[in-house]
């Protein structure tokens, strides 16, 4: 017998390359107008366009840069910058505790790479991935497919806030983006809001952040992500039996 | 200077929270907080959600706020049924955008 042909391996691994740029481009598409929008939004602080679109390819994480950004604009200083944006970010740490299990033979070297691109969207694109009845295929399918759709996301992401920044205050005022940005995060997070706790998670936490949306440095947004973290947990306490994940 | 300063290190914050479960099986989240963190999510993305949409200007009022309910609530049905984040936004958009030209023709909205 002769040793087992390389190539369906390649192949395979081909077509999750091809898959992965095939969805990150389709989950890009969605992104336009809000990505066009929070390049507006920036290029209408007192922030050097430069430093609106760097922040793209740096933070890669829409809600994060905005926060930053209009923070920035209004005066607060490095260290509010940071810890609001590692407090926006947080919801990464579930990713990457989440998706840990998933990645078995990935070397150190991958997941240091892959970390940089774990951003919402390929959260969503990866996780559905695993989730599928026949899984993720290989390492090198996993591999291919991972790189090839966070890689596109951030290309395109990059790309198209930058057009934003620079050319969003040519966009006609009759066509108006502002609800682009809430309403692309309306539909992230409606498939998070799987019991009552998320629910009420989600629901205190954007009554919250309204209320407090006239407070100095965009801390509403941070005050409202808190209060819903903890009607949630109240809720969550309540409802659910007290223990926890056995793969903990 | 300052600025890009904060991005990079905005960055560098970023990165910690993406990486810092994923490059070792030794750092795990609390057992406490573990039950909590799916929390995280839906808590940080509403309050971002919420006043973008019940407060498009800024503040809550008739002739901004139901327009966009409206699209919200067209999005949310387009999404349950399509599973496309394309088809939601897009429908709710033109949903909006139909409903802020009939209030500007009207002289409601400026």
């Amino acid at each position: 017998m002769s040793a087992p042909d390389p190539s369906p391996d390649r192949e395979r691994t081909r077509a999750a390359i091809r898959a992965g740029v095939r969805d990150g481009l389709l989950l890009e598409l969605g992104y336009i107008p809000f990505d066009l929008a929070a390049g507006a939004v920036m290029a209408q602080t007192v922030v050097d366009p430069g430093v609106s679109i760097a922040s793209g390819p740096i933070i890669f994480a829409g809600a994060a840069q905005l926060v930053a950004i209009q923070l920035l604009g209004s005066g607060a200083g490095i260290p509010l910058v940071v810890l609001a944006v590692f407090i926006v970010n947080s919801r990464h740490l579930l990713y990457s505790a989440s998706l840990e299990p998933h990645l078995e033979g990935w070397s150190r070297k991958q997941r240091l790479i892959g970390a940089f691109f774990l951003s919402d969207p390929t959260y969503a694109l990866m996780i559905s991935r695993f989730e599928r009845p026949e899984g993720a295929g290989s390492k090198r399918e996993q591999l291919g497919y991972y790189f090839a759709s966070s890689i596109v996301l951030w290309v395109g992401w990059s790309l198209l806030l930058a057009v934003g920044v620079l050319f969003g205050g040519l966009i006609p005022p009759w066509v108006p983006l502002e609800l682009a940005i809430p309403l692309t995060f309306l539909l992230l997070v409606l498939p998070l809001l799987k019991d009552q706790a998320g629910v009420v998670a989600a629901a205190v936490g954007g009554l919250a952040a309204l209320a407090a949306q006239s407070l100095p440095f965009g801390s509403g947004l941070i005050i409202g992500a808190i209060a819903g973290l903890v009607a949630g947990g109240i809720v969550l306490a309540r409802t659910t039996p007290r223990e926890v994940a056995s793969d903990a | 200077m300052l600025d890009l300063l904060a991005v990079v290190l905005g960055g560098v914050a970023t990165y910690v929270t993406r990486v810092l479960f994923l490059v070792t099986k030794k750092v795990r989240p609390p057992r406490r907080s573990l039950r909590y963190l799916p929390l995280v999510g839906p808590a940080v993305l509403g309050a971002i959600a919420v006043p973008g949409i019940l407060a498009p200007r800024g503040e809550v009022s008739l002739v901004e706020t139901l327009p966009a309910v409206a699209a919200a609530m067209l999005s949310w049905l387009l999404f349950r049924w399509s599973k496309q984040l394309v088809i939601a936004l897009v429908g709710g958009l033109i949903l909006w955008w139909a409903i802020v030209f009939v209030l500007s023709v009207m002289g409601l909205r400026t």
